[in-house]
């Protein structure tokens, strides 16, 4: 791929990729309308009216209404709130836990690799979703739930990739040097290598937030995540399946603003592999 | 064999030996090897790559290779470092006995500041509180000769020349004042220029820190410039060691006479360099007597039996059954 970028940051002079501003500007514009949603929001999200059901996109209406005459931008409005509220909540203790584990576990190796090792067997042997919805089915729905389920799973992916990187860090020679210089392991790990072990976990977390967020979605399609009059995403796509040959606007708009967060964190986190990605 | 320890003695290695288990069964990398450093000495350990020179400089601080399996004695300060615990080998790391390493380049790390780095050793190793820790940095980056170091203690390792780098490194070393500083072909990767100035700087460091150095390098001009003794390394086997200027003056093994003979040296400029024939034995398949024999032009039957480390002046030793026609063989030349 073509490293130039439309300027460089830094006095190593990194390149910012167009791709990662355009990532910038989705996510941002995603992030203001979550802070303030009744700013944005021209109606109440979760209200009935019966004096507009099903009203197709029109001025007042832009994305038209559903079959209880609540506004759907509104409710899409407001549901980026609970979506990206899902994609922090589902990433934050998986990426914490993860990486303090896969460091660990990185470095000591032996026993903690072979412990490591059979849970990692057990979370692939199952598919993700699966796993999530198992855990979900005996935790019960719920979105608190659901971030437990998603962080139970999670963790593992985080804990490989940071092991793998920390096994190639601990040969280099700063951290042998480190040894030489009697450092402890809490300082060698987590002081010295974790810094320079971090970039592809950084990268995937970008990545995961946007899976979380259709993990989020499709919970809340199947009725095991967020759950009604809440206004998310999933849960709006679901309410609009009944009506999908005559209101196709409301299952339709959230599908794409699910895509358009989608992208956007996509974007940041090939962005952010670039840039920090070492050059030369 | 010897055992006059002289109360000059700083760190004395005996019967060091490692060996890794390879797939062909385990092979020795060092193979006995014996020598002592003196207080405000530096002493040179030389040898080709694979003769276990620089095993034998990690070995003293216990940091070879995972599967490593090392045994024999390392006396420091009354203690014997092969039976500390590994909590207790901690506090003489980078405190008591520090090392640098050859690539200035790889050895420091790459996202922290010159300062963090040098900050770490003394959060590890002294009470220094943060003020003290940060003006202590700036002092050591002034005595390893960086200009304006109250500024670059900020900035990272890639912001510094090669030279500049191992001068950082060496800071770090030294941050909590060892008593000796192990190291490993520190000039290596550095330009010929830069290299006179890192060495000049740890011959300075070592007089006014009065601390021992270990010198490991493959360089005889180096050890030639900066060693007070030198030990020569064969094969994982210590085959000479004494004073520098005897060493080099009058050879008493064989390997050494190749040694020297193979390189431009000043004051026999004008005689053609001999290369040694044939490569150094696989240190799993060692030859059962004298390493060196095969390649050896002395080599006689007697060199089938291992010879013993024989004392030929005062304190210059050497393995070599024919030291006598060597020396001899120095001298005609």
């Amino acid at each position: 791929m073509s490293r130039g970028g439309l300027f460089t940051v830094g006095r190593s002079r990194r390149p910012v990729t167009a791709t990662l501003i355009l990532g910038s500007i989705i996510l941002l514009a995603f992030l203001v309308i979550g802070l303030v949603p009744g700013f944005f929001a021209p109606y109440d999200p979760i209200e009935f009216n019966y004096d507009t059901l099903l009203s197709p996109p029109s001025a007042e209406h832009p994305f038209g209404t559903d079959n209880y005459g609540r506004d759907i931008f509104s409710r899409v409005v407001w549901g980026t709130r609970v979506d990206l509220q899902i994609a922090l909540s589902g990433t934050v203790i998986p990426i914490v836990l993860g990486t303090i584990v896969g460091a660990i576990v990185g470095y000591v190796g032996g026993w903690a690799e072979f412990f490591f090792g059979r849970i990692v067997d057990i979370v692939v042997a199952f598919p993700f979703l699966v796993l999530v919805i198992a855990i979900i089915a005996v935790l019960g729905p719920g979105l608190f739930n659901m971030y437990i389920a998603v962080s139970v799973v999670g963790w593992v992916a985080y804990a490989r990739l940071m092991r793998s990187e920390v096994q190639i860090q601990k040969e280099m020679d700063y951290a042998a040097a480190g040894r030489g210089m009697g450092y402890g392991a809490p300082r060698i790990i987590f002081r010295h290598l974790l810094p320079n072990a971090i970039t592809p976990v950084v990268i995937y977390w970008m990545t995961d937030m946007a899976l979380v967020i259709l993990l989020g979605s499709s919970l809340g399609y199947l009725g095991l995540g967020a759950q009604p009059p809440t206004p998310e995403w999933g849960v709006l796509i679901a309410n609009g399946k009944n009506f999908m040959a005559t209101a196709w606007w409301i299952s339709t708009f959230p599908g794409i603003a699910i895509i358009v967060v989608g992208v956007g964190f996509s974007l940041v986190g090939d962005g952010i592999a670039d840039l920090i990605r070492p050059s030369g | 064999m010897n055992t006059i320890t002289s109360p000059d003695t700083l760190l004395e290695v005996r019967d060091l030996r490692v060996r890794f288990a390879t797939a062909n069964g385990s092979a020795a990398a060092v193979d006995g090897a014996s020598f002592d450093i003196r207080r405000r000495e530096v002493l040179g350990i030389v040898g080709e790559s694979g003769s276990g020179k620089s095993v034998t400089l990690r070995s003293i601080l216990r940091l070879s290779a995972i599967g490593g399996e090392v045994s024999g004695s390392v006396i420091w300060a009354g203690r014997d470092l092969m039976s500390l615990s590994e909590r207790e080998m901690r506090t003489i790391r980078g405190r008591e006995i520090s090392m640098i390493f050859q690539e200035p380049m790889t050895a420091l790390n790459p996202v922290l500041t010159v300062g963090e780095q040098i900050r770490d050793n003394l959060e590890e190793h002294t009470t220094l509180n943060a003020e003290q820790r940060r003006q202590r940095a700036v002092e050591l980056l002034e005595l390893v000769g960086i200009a304006d170091p109250d500024k670059r203690i900020h900035d990272y390792p890639h912001e510094f020349s090669g030279g500049m780098r191992q001068r950082v490194m060496i800071a770090i070393a030294l941050a909590s004042s060892p008593k000796l500083l192990l190291a490993d072909e520190p000039t290596t990767a550095l330009d010929v220029t830069i290299q006179d100035q890192v060495l000049k700087l740890i011959l300075r460091l070592r007089d006014e820190l009065d601390m021992g150095v270990i010198l490991v390098t493959h360089d005889l001009g180096v050890v030639a410039q900066t060693c007070d003794r030198v030990v020569v390394m064969y094969a994982g086997r210590v085959v000479e060691s004494g004073p520098v200027v005897d060493v080099f003056a009058r050879p008493q093994h064989a390997y050494t006479l190749g040694l020297l003979n193979s390189v431009p040296l000043a004051h026999k400029s004008k005689k053609t360099l001999q290369p040694i024939p044939g490569t150094p034995p696989d240190i799993g398949d060692r030859p059962p007597g004298c390493p060196f024999a095969p390649r050896c032009s002395f080599a006689t039957d007697e060199c089938d039996s291992q010879p013993p480390m024989k004392q030929v002046s005062e304190d210059h030793r050497a393995a070599c059954w024919h030291h006598e026609k060597v020396a001899e063989g120095s001298r005609a030349a």
